[in-house]
């Protein structure tokens, strides 16, 4: 309670209007309190880590003069509600440039729409479910709903690896390990189910190569996981792809040692979150999971990342490592559009975002023309990953590492190209 | 593999069973007294275990750990009489249901606030590598909240039968007005119960902390599923609620690896609603005779 009376009297503060024309204003929103934090911190300091830099050589070339960012902070909390609220005061900013930021699907969902209808530009990261920008697209009719067109003009963007791009690699990395035999795990939660039947879709797209010997669901709250994975187990599964959210995963891998299972555990994303790395401990060791960034210094950009990153915030350990790269790459593409629209009008930013001209060099990626011009019919106009951009991550002693030397030596090999260019 | 599916599934269902048995015996101790129950008691069960890891993370060896966050479960049994319980019993209300349930979001905001609401894992010295015996596997920390749950059970029922402050509790069961005329304090038995369920509900904290992690949601589903054992095995017997939590525990397992993992709470549902159809005082409850 105190602190959502300090936030108002924040917002109180900070609401007094600066003169226009000064500053770029980026608000970074996310949650940076409750469970989802580690993401929402990460991102957000990732982010700033991408303004100070910009900040410290002077600004962005906006036109002919050159202009410096101003960020403005709100934590939502993780919370529906407040996402809305932060949502309708950020569109009311006549002179916002533009948001990054957002983790929980239920924020998104709960906020957008204000945002959208102002035609503010808003880039997704780091997370959010598919259904943040599924929302905007065309649907066909359906038993119980009719068809719904999506805008034809949309000032939202995302910026994180979706999850058909996760189950795909998920599946993909089952086949890729020769494994016949899989067990299909997944928790009663929207995103739990719509991961399972992402999965099993992949299953078939990649040519039923893989038999799914069990396909057991669990529930938030569930600690025994005993007769799930003794079915996977009695099966003869070789390995258990897993969709699901929060320390059930670490229960499923802690239940997974209890067996003597040595299966590996592939799944999305959630499983290099510290509530499932901390809690599983060492039974978590070889979990794999889709990543955008992996905290190794295997490149000069991501060694200088790492190594500034720990030396501001003063930790070892980026509490989400792919929260933090996506953070601040998202802030270098948002700055290029800046460069390429010369103005700070939020309308004019999102055209360039749709066509930018000039590709950015991010930790993660080199970026060329990440988004284009919005259509209804097609998500991946706004989404800026593929499949190239993202690896496999696998846990190893409480920290996640290259699960594949390959993409390690890809990454390695890429860096080396672009400098030579 | 297969010969010991069977026993596999039975023995991780009964120790999850065991613990719901003792949430329940919490809803029991202050029934059997007092014909309340604190519906607040997962959150019992939720904060004791945050106190305990937070006296953890002061430095406390874990068995000095161990009494401090069980008196803290007593205090706050006695907390949850005094504020939310006595004043409705004195006045025959039946106010006490709102009241706990009202303590209970308070207890659960409180700790959202104070220790945020991540799971956070619980240190042990109790080894959680798993032995196999006769071809299951089981750890030493699942076997410590088998004896755990039984030590803590048979000392408050041999307090119950062998003291004569126990015998109190059974006098005030029978007919609280008679107690009173005969010497007993009521209130003070009634505060009594309340202190051993919050005690009751401190062990469950401590002993399946290691295993399910502590976060604010952590006895939510425990809580509903001790409920059906309380009501299924009569709110009057207290090894009953053990015999029933055993048996539900087991059922949920075979029932999610036979049916389908889809399916692991509708025994208890069905078990439920047969109960109360035709035991309405529970399998192990004694029938009500009323003199009219």
């Amino acid at each position: 309670m105190k602190r959502f009376f300090m936030t108002i009297a924040l917002v109180a503060l900070t609401a007094v209007p600066a003169f226009a024309g000064d500053t770029i204003k980026i608000a970074l929103t996310g949650p940076y309190s409750g469970g989802s934090a580690p993401m929402g911190v990460s991102a957000r300091d990732g982010s700033k880590l991408a303004i100070a830099e910009i900040n410290a050589a002077g600004g962005i070339q906006v036109g002919d003069k050159k202009m410096k960012i101003e960020i403005i902070e709100r934590d939502d909390e993780a919370k529906n509600e407040r996402g809305a609220l932060i949502a309708q005061e950020l569109a009311s900013m006549s002179d916002l440039s533009g948001i990054i930021g957002t983790v929980n699907t239920g924020v998104a969902m709960a906020g957008d729409k204000h945002i959208m209808e102002k035609g503010i530009t808003k880039i997704i990261c780091p997370a959010a479910g598919s259904m943040s920008m599924m929302q905007w697209v065309d649907r066909p009719a359906t038993a119980d709903k009719p068809a719904f067109a999506g805008p034809k003009d949309l000032s939202i963007f995302r910026f994180a690896a979706d999850d058909g791009i996760q189950s795909a690699m998920v599946v993909e990395e089952a086949i890729n390990r020769k494994y016949t035999k899989v067990a299909v795990l997944f928790d009663s939660t929207n995103y739990g189910v719509s991961g399972r039947d992402d999965m099993l879709n992949q299953i078939k797209l990649q040519g039923n190569k893989l038999e799914v010997v069990a396909l057991e669901k669990y529930n938030i709250g569930d600690k025994d996981m005993t007769a799930q994975l003794v079915k996977a187990k009695s099966n003869g599964a070789q390995a258990i792809l897993i969709w699901g959210i929060g320390p059930e995963l670490a229960a499923v891998a802690n239940g997974m040692a209890k067996l003597g299972m040595k299966e590996p555990l592939i799944g999305g994303w959630t499983l290099s979150m510290s509530n499932y790395i901390d809690n599983a401990g060492a039974n978590g060791n070889g979990t794999l999971m889709p990543q955008t960034f992996i905290e190794e210094p295997i490149t000069p950009r991501a060694k200088k990342f790492i190594e500034d990153y720990h030396k501001a915030y003063k930790v070892t350990r980026i509490p989400s490592p792919v929260s933090a790269a996506q953070g601040y790459d998202a802030v270098l593409i948002f700055a290029a559009a800046v460069k390429q629209a010369k103005s700070t009008d939020t309308h004019k930013i999102k055209e360039a975002l749709e066509d930018l001209k000039e590709p950015v060099q991010g930790v993660i990626a080199l970026w060329q023309k990440p988004y284009s011009k919005w259509d209804p019919a097609n998500v991946d106009t706004h989404e800026a990953f593929r499949r190239a951009q993202v690896v496999m991550g696998m846990v190893k002693d409480g920290r996640v590492v290259f699960g594949n030397e390959a993409d390690r030596q890809k990454l390695i090999k890429e860096a080396a190209g672009t400098k030579r260019k | 593999m297969t010969a010991s599916v069977v026993p596999q599934l039975i023995v991780s269902g009964a120790l999850m069973g065991l613990v719901y048995a003792l949430v329940a015996y919490g809803f029991q101790l202050t029934y059997a007294t007092s014909k309340s129950i604190n519906f607040g008691q997962g959150e019992l069960v939720m904060v004791s275990a945050f106190v305990s890891l937070t006296l953890t993370k002061l430095g406390l060896p874990y068995w000095l750990m161990v009494p401090g966050g069980l008196l803290f479960g007593v205090l706050l049994g006695l907390f949850v009489e005094r504020a939310a319980v006595r004043l409705a019993l004195e006045q025959k209300s039946e106010g006490w249901i709102l009241l706990s349930i009202i303590l209970g979001l308070f207890f659960f905001s409180a700790a959202e606030n104070i220790w945020g609401r991540d799971d956070q894992p619980f240190p042990t010295p109790i080894s959680s590598d798993a032995v196999h015996l006769f071809g299951i596997s089981i750890t030493p920390l699942e076997i410590s909240v088998a004896v755990g749950v039984f030590a803590i059970m048979g000392l408050i029922e041999l307090f119950k039968r062998t003291t004569l402050l126990g015998k109190a509790f059974e006098a005030v069961a029978a007919d609280r007005d008679a107690a009173e005329l005969m010497g007993v304090s009521a209130t003070r038995t009634v505060m009594l119960s309340y202190g051993l369920s919050g005690l009751s509900a401190a062990v469950a904290g401590i002993l399946v902390s290691p295993i399910t992690t502590v976060g604010p949601t952590m006895a939510s589903v425990l809580v509903l599923k001790a409920f059906s054992v309380a009501v299924v095995a009569g709110l009057e017997s207290g090894f009953g609620v053990v015999l029933v939590g055993l048996f539900l525990g087991s059922l949920e397992g075979l029932t999610s690896f036979y049916i389908g993992s889809g399916w692991r709470e509708a025994p208890g549902l069905m078990l439920l609603i047969l109960a109360l159809a035709v035991r309405p005082t529970g399998v192990f409850g004694k029938a009500v005779i009323r003199k009219v």
